[in-house]
């Protein structure tokens, strides 16, 4: 099955993408106490291979958190942070970095900012979905990311990724934030928009 | 020359000093051929254990029941002997342990995939790499037929030789 997203459908979710993630940045910036910055999403169709490529530095290490979505949307949020800005994030909330806590902590973060995230886009399309608990790796990028498109891959070679990135003002960390769709979960997301 | 193997992608080499790779496997599993007399080598990044719907053709080599077949024979037709094959399988991790989600525990099921495949190929799996949560790197060596891994955070280790 071939699926390929015309620019009108693209656009659209990249504008649910943007109003989610800008309650996913108020809620971080609630919890960190520090104004957040969004960066304009971004809405890519991709070949898995290209997907990845396009997250960046396959060996590089890097925090991967997921949270998965049940309910009326199959698919994943994953938040992505450099080892150095979680630790950030970590003094940021007064939690000592590379300490037994800091994976909660930053898993804590996710949580509240991806249930930020899916809960704007239940409002926005009607969806009644709800986020499972996070789960946390700390490994190479290419690995974390595949393992997440795997798990939602079907027939189809497309993933859809929409993402943005959070930055934290006054301490040069930020967090990359994806919402990976199943592709039975992009196709409802349009006809939830009226695009299907 | 470093040739890239990307997710669903397969290639085999005869060319003396080509380096196969694939980087950064998580729950994917990269399944290395190697017949060291005829110079052959090949590598299949594998993303999930049976084909479901009616993917593109080009999309075939994401799943095992495909790419198995499609690598063994690839490799017997750029002249390695089906006698001589010698399988090596890296990845398949669970990355993300623990999690409530079991599509996210595809790792696991890869690799019975690739192994039950490759058996049925009557192929000898000479060296794995397998399982646990760490992401890995793996090289196969064209001309010496080396399959080497690299784990997230360490060094490249030969795996096999």
């Amino acid at each position: 099955m071939s699926i390929e997203y015309t620019d009108v459908q693209l656009d659209a979710l990249r504008e649910l993408a943007n109003i989610g993630s800008g309650k996913a940045s108020t809620a971080l910036s609630m919890l960190l106490g520090r104004a957040v910055d969004i960066s304009v999403p971004k809405a890519h169709a991709l070949s898995f291979a290209d997907a990845v490529e396009a997250a960046g530095d396959h060996e590089q290490e890097v925090t991967g958190i997921v949270l998965g979505i049940v309910g009326d949307l199959d698919g994943v949020v994953l938040l992505l942070i450099t080892p150095e800005d979680a630790d950030t994030v970590c003094e940021i909330l007064g939690v000592e970095p590379g300490s037994e806590y800091a994976p909660s902590a930053l898993g804590e973060v996710a949580n509240i900012v991806g249930s930020s995230y899916i809960n704007a886009l239940a409002e926005m399309t009607g969806m009644a979905i709800e986020p499972t608990p996070p789960a946390t790796a700390t490994d190479m990028l290419g690995a974390i990311v595949e393992s997440v498109l795997a798990g939602q891959a079907h027939a189809g070679d497309v993933a859809l990724m929409l993402d943005s990135e959070l930055a934290v003002e006054g301490s040069d960390c930020s967090i990359a934030f994806m919402l990976v769709p199943s592709e039975d979960g992009v196709g409802e997301l349009l006809e939830r928009l009226g695009l299907g | 020359m470093e040739t890239m193997v990307r997710m669903g992608e397969l290639a085999i080499s005869d060319t003396p000093g080509d380096v196969l790779v694939s980087l950064g496997l998580g729950s994917c599993i990269g399944l290395a051929l190697v017949d060291k007399r005829a110079g052959v080598a090949g590598l299949a990044h594998i993303v999930l254990p049976a084909t479901t719907g009616t993917p593109k053709p080009e999309a075939m080599n994401k799943f095992a029941d495909h790419a198995v077949p499609a690598l063994v024979d690839g490799m017997v037709e750029r002249g390695a002997s089906r006698m001589f094959l010698q399988a090596s399988l890296v990845g398949g991790a669970s990355m993300f342990a623990g999690t409530a989600s079991k599509t996210l525990e595809v790792g696991s099921r890869n690799a019975v995939a690739v192994r039950e495949q490759i058996a049925r190929r009557r192929v000898p799996v000479v060296a794995e790499a397998v399982g646990g949560s760490r992401g890995r790197t793996v090289r196969v060596d064209v001309t010496s037929g080396t399959v080497s891994v690299r784990e997230a955070g360490g060094t490249e280790e030969v795996l096999a030789a």
